[in-house]
């Protein structure tokens, strides 16, 4: 490797925000035509040393080389000059513009010669893509292209693509893979960070592990195995979560608590599964595969188009929101900072929200509310000062704790976890896990939706997997494997 | 750093600490200005601001804006003019239609920004227009002079604004009960709460089965209410109900709200500290104009007040100014 | 479908249909109403709103708000029409009111851009601060007895077109070139479109920020020039509230408040049609003590039919998306 020219090189990258030290001496070096993967779990500093080369953030220590030129990152025009391009995991492209005034924004040349080349680049690419359509009415893959033809068209040679197959279907995928393996082709380097290891394999020349801040394991991808970067990934005091838990038996015989039957809305077609008290039922899926669609109708927040739903025999189809939480259904959303959390408030108005009317009348009783947010802290083992203390000051397992805190405090029969893990540490995750488990023990039905294959299989007693809207396929317990489960999911 | 912190946790208190310099400072340029009676009086002028701040905080806690206030003061003003003089109706039957009124076009702003998702700023932008548009057509059709407006009002309307109880001068009565209200409105209700939480986080709020639609209705409303219980008492204070009664009122309300600690943001704010705020603000009007000013650098002073106190709460928060300047002395004092 | 989609897509032309539509309504009870002269009387009474909206559309684009240009015009008007009264150069004296515009921008694009003092709030203590010191400049006594050449400049035409609207006209032709050609005229809207995008494609986001607050001053002050030299006197009230009137004429010309969608031809079609109700009412002989609510009424029907066409096509947008998804059951693409 050593012949190929270097494009990039960081050296002992330290960077701290306010108190937290997020980088401590991050090196690393990218040359040309390689694939550099940047595998680490979530607070390890991956994205904050993707911003701190491209000038978004300003380093605290350390030095970036280009093409063995020290660099001094002041801000992203230089890194644009410099020919690096960072392909966001959520693409950041202006809604009201069309694609072409989005990718040719910000070039000092003559707009109708760029548009000419952007032509001739999509040309090239093969790709099938309208200039004039307004970037707001692009599918989120189709947003990405646009990013990427960003980076091409200035002819970046240094590509960061921070989590690009999130978002995207298994085809588009494939066709990804075959764009970076044209680009690497052509010379161009590319930093690439992903959580899917099988990615790592199947893409990168070399990777690297980014752990609290530092790297920890790197090299070519060829001397590595799946298992051993699962160990570098692993901290040092994971606990096995399934130890100690004993599987009670769920009891078919009685009714179930939900059923969905031939459910169908936006997003999500003719949908059938029961869920039975002290079950966990896994619904498996990728991201857009009409998972959090279902659940946000099930929970009265979508339109539902046929089928109906079912809460203790109870028909609960257009109900609102409110009164299904009384009825005893209540979701954890996906999105915990869009959609779960109160930020700038404290733990006890968080887990009392959903209750409110319930434990007051129109005055608030702050006896009870301090009682039942004290329970919840108590026996979720949520790490805080006080009841008192700010949401935006918990970390994001405790953060997770709390929202879960407040969707039991309303007394639910089932409950629907979307993506319950996703966003918080190894450590954190075992105690979610947990708490899941005492969830099911105490008889509620649970609905467990994940795109975190291993998490359904530890979790599952029963698994649904959706594909393109619908779950076509059904799993019970005994079947439930990464492979049968993947398989599934992508519609292989 | 953590001085900082703390410092920015007690807004309130730094109000107060304001408020008392504030005094001793008046009080040392003219000493009149200390007299119990004339800082009670002083109730009399920012009364008018303090009633709809103290609603207009409910607002933009829930990261709303309104706007129009001034419009429905002198809407309220009219319409309660109108109804006594022109139609002979009791005049406290004529006040009470003319908060409804009031509620009426605070309900309907809030229906605007909440069920048909217009921008706060731009609703009430085009409210503003149609409501004093309409006391101009109320006004224009009844033949009376704008300039003067109606008069004449009997002494017992006179008194809601020129009053006394146990010397206490009726504003400053006013004033306080509608603290104590609207403080266990926010502070202590289960409205309250949801009025917070649907500021802090909409999304989430909704998932908690909270109404956000009608919690931002009903501020709004609360809003209109309380601008028409302001118009009424300028009506009683000034003895006359104009059109152009609430103008120049939007900057002095909003200032009293944002400079009260409330985050135009949302999600944030306290009626002690828009109560604290209203006082300072109206002490400042008095306090320059017995220290000899003329009452124009009164705005020049809220304006600044605004400004600055925004800019320092600002500043205590990450990713601006005076947090890059001091990471970068940092950073330039460790590499 | 898609015609109606295209068409309210481009608010300027319906903004400019209505318009039209007015004119020709307004002609069909009134023809004296479109004739040369009431025309141009429309016209000449909007440069004011014109300039002050295309300053504000700056602004608006990147997703910021500016309530302190009826100050700016106010002490800009009241300080060059002393300066002139007193016997200065006129040259000298619209230099001067325009720095002070300029300066007022300023502050109120650092205070937003760098201090993040969120803009109204910058912009409404910045319009106390102004208003009063021009109270203060002025003692709150109107400038009268302005020389007669000043005044009659506002007379002058050309091929029958007032000079100042001929000066709007070319600003606004200008500006439009800018925004449509230069590299840096799509930068303002990008920053109120996509704030974290601009910065990712290296667009000088303070930088810009500032310098829309300062082209608001800037057109303000020269509002403020040309108000002194049209009315012939500056009275302490001198624009007051007239940024409202800016506001809703971007509002009714298409410019979003939420930033990045707008244009100044737009904004400026809003400005006549805010001037062209004013001198409809009187030729339809309706007392003018409707203007308000017209208006108002007006602004509120625009943009409550803007919100409802934009989400109506956003919903149908997110359904097709959903149900296309959908509809692939177990098939390949």
């Amino acid at each position: 490797m050593s012949e190929k020219k270097s494009l990039i090189r960081l050296k002992e990258i330290y960077k701290s925000f306010a108190d937290n030290e997020v980088l401590k001496g991050a090196s690393l070096e990218l040359s040309e035509g390689e694939i550099v993967a940047i595998i680490g779990g979530n607070g390890a500093g991956k994205s904050t040393l993707m911003k701190i080369i491209m000038g978004i953030y300003p380093l605290d220590r350390g030095d970036i080389y280009i093409e063995n030129e020290k660099i001094h990152m002041s801000s992203p025009s230089v890194a644009l000059e410099k020919g690096i391009y960072l392909v966001p995991q959520e693409p950041r492209l202006f809604p009201n513009m069309t694609v072409e005034e989005n990718v040719v924004i910000g070039f000092n040349q003559n707009k109708a010669a760029l548009g000419e080349k952007l032509r001739e680049l999509i040309k090239q690419l093969g790709w099938n893509i309208s200039l004039s359509r307004k970037a707001a009415t692009l599918s989120i893959a189709e947003q990405q292209l646009v990013e990427i033809l960003r980076g091409l068209l200035r002819q970046a040679k240094i590509l960061i693509l921070d989590e690009p197959t999130s978002t995207l279907t298994f085809n588009e995928i494939k066709s990804f893979f075959k764009l970076m393996k044209d680009l690497q082709a052509k010379g161009i380097g590319m930093f690439y960070i992903t959580h899917r290891l099988t990615e790592v394999f199947e893409i990168a020349t070399s990777v690297v592990i980014l752990r609290d801040g530092e790297i920890t394991v790197s090299g070519p991808v060829s001397d590595f195995t799946k298992e051993i970067l699962i160990k570098g990934l692993m901290p040092d005091n994971a606990e096995n979560v399934k130890e100690g838990i004993e599987n009670n038996q769920v009891d078919h015989e009685k009714d179930p608590v939900l059923k969905v039957d031939s459910l169908s809305g936006y997003g999500f077609n003719d949908v059938s599964f029961s869920i039975y008290e002290g079950e966990i039922l896994g619904l498996a899926g990728v991201v857009g595969s009409g998972r959090t669609e279902l659940a946000e109708a099930i929970f009265g927040m979508g339109e539902i188009t046929g089928g109906d739903v079912f809460l203790n025999g109870k028909s609960i189809k257009g109900y609102k929101t409110k009164e299904i939480i009384n009825l005893g259904l209540n979701y954890v959303p996906e999105d915990r900072h869009l959609n779960g959390i109160f930020d700038m408030a404290d733990v006890r108005l968080n887990i009392t929200s959903a209750i409110l009317s319930r434990i007051s009348k129109v005055f608030i009783n702050s006896k009870k509310e301090k009682e039942i947010t004290q329970k919840y802290i108590d026996d979720f083992r949520i790490k805080v000062t006080g009841q008192d203390q700010s949401l935006k000051s918990l970390s994001g397992g405790n953060q997770q704790k709390v929202v879960i805190g407040r969707i039991l405090s309303s007394n639910p029969k089932v409950i629907i976890l979307d993506e319950p893990t996703r966003g918080i540490d190894a450590g954190a995750r075992g105690d979610v896990y947990k708490i899941i488990y005492q969830l099911k023990k105490l008889g509620l039905a649970i609905l467990l939706i994940s795109s975190d294959f291993e998490e359904i299989y530890e979790l599952s007693d029963h698994a649904e997997v959706m594909y393109h809207g619908s779950n076509t396929v059904e799993l019970s317990k005994e079947d439930i494997t990464m492979d049968t489960l993947t398989q599934a999911a992508f519609g292989a | 750093m953590e001085k900082w912190k703390e410092f920015k946790g007690k807004w309130e208190i730094s109000l107060a600490l304001f408020l008392i310099i504030e005094i001793l400072i008046f009080g040392f340029i003219n000493p009149r200005f200390l007299k119990i009676k004339v800082l009670m009086n002083s109730a009399n002028d920012f009364v008018t601001v303090a009633i709809i701040a103290l609603f207009m905080t409910l607002v933009i806690i829930t990261g709303g804006i309104d706007i129009s206030i001034g419009s429905v003061v002198g809407l309220s003003s009219v319409v309660m003019g109108l109804l006594w003089q022109e139609l002979g109706f009791n005049i406290w039957f004529a006040l009470s239609i003319a908060i409804m009124v009031g509620a009426l076009c605070g309900a309907f702003n809030g229906f605007l920004v909440a069920y048909v998702g217009v921008q706060a700023m731009v609703a009430t932008l085009g409210t503003s227009f149609l409501y004093a548009g309409i006391s101009l057509v109320i006004i224009g059709f009844s033949g009376i002079s704008p300039a003067e407006g109606i008069t004449g009002f009997p002494d017992s309307f006179r008194a809601l604004g020129h009053g006394e109880l146990f010397g206490v001068p009726s504003s400053l009565i006013i004033f306080v009960l509608l603290i104590i209200s609207v403080y266990i409105i926010l502070h202590k209700t289960t409205y309250g709460r949801r009025v917070y939480l649907t500021g802090i986080n909409k999304a989430a709020a909704e998932f908690s089965g909270i109404k956000t639609k009608l919690v931002i209705l009903s501020t709004h409303m609360l809003v209109g209410m309380g601008a028409a219980i302001s118009g009424m008492y300028i009506t009683s204070y000034l003895s006359s109900s104009r059109a152009d009664h609430g103008a120049t009122l939007t900057l002095s309300v909003i200032t009293a709200v944002v400079l009260g600690g409330t985050a135009i943001t949302g999600g944030e704010g306290s009626i002690v500290g828009t109560a604290l705020a209203s006082v300072i603000i109206g002490l400042m009007t008095l306090g320059l104009q017995m220290a000899g000013l003329s009452t124009q650098f009164v705005g020049i002073g809220i304006g600044l007040l605004l400004v600055i106190s925004v800019a320092i709460k600002s500043s205590l928060g990450e990713g601006n100014l005076f947090s890059d300047i001091k990471r970068k002395i940092k950073s330039k004092v460790s590499g | 479908m898609t015609i109606i989609k295209r068409i309210f897509k481009k608010r300027e032309i319906t903004a400019l249909a209505f318009l039209i539509v007015l004119f020709l309504g307004v002609g069909l009870r009134n023809p004296d109403f479109i004739n040369m002269q009431s025309v141009s009387t429309v016209l000449k009474g909007s440069v004011i709103y014109i300039l002050l909206a295309v300053g504000m559309t700056f602004v608006l684009l990147t997703g910021g708000i500016d309530v302190s240009v009826g100050a700016t015009l106010g002490i800009s008007a009241a300080i060059s029409a002393t300066m002139i009264r007193d016997g200065s150069s006129v040259v000298l004296s619209i230099l001067v009111a325009l720095a002070i515009g300029i300066i007022i921008g300023l502050i109120n694009g650092i205070g937003v851009a760098i201090v993040k003092v969120p803009a109204i709030i910058m912009t409404l203590g910045i319009l106390g601060i102004t208003r009063g010191t021009m109270i203060v400049y002025t003692n709150g006594r109107w400038v009268e007895n302005l020389p007669d050449f000043f005044k009659k400049a506002s007379q002058a035409s050309f091929g029958g077109l007032n000079h100042y609207f001929v000066l709007a006209v070319i600003t606004v032709a200008l500006v439009q070139l800018y925004f449509s050609k230069a590299k840096t005229g799509r930068f303002f809207a990008a920053i109120g479109d996509n704030v974290e995008g601009a910065v990712l494609v290296g667009i000088p986001v303070k930088k810009m920020m500032i310098i829309a607050y300062v082209v608001s001053g800037f057109c303000a002050a020269i509002a403020g020039v040309i108000f002194a030299s049209q009315v012939g006197f500056v009275t302490s009230n001198t624009g007051f509230d007239i940024e409202m009137v800016a506001i809703a004429a971007c509002v009714l010309g298409g410019v979003s408040l939420s930033g990045g969608i707008g244009s100044v031809i737009g904004s400026s079609i809003g400005a006549i049609i805010m001037t062209a109700i004013n001198s409809a009412l009187i030729f339809l002989k309706v007392p003018s003590f409707w203007n308000k609510s017209i208006q108002g009424l007006l602004l509120i029907l625009i943009v409550v039919s803007d919100v409802l066409i934009h989400k109506y096509f956003q919903e149908k947008a997110r359904k097709q998306r959903l149900s296309a998804k959908s509809s692939f059951v177990g098939g390949d693409e």
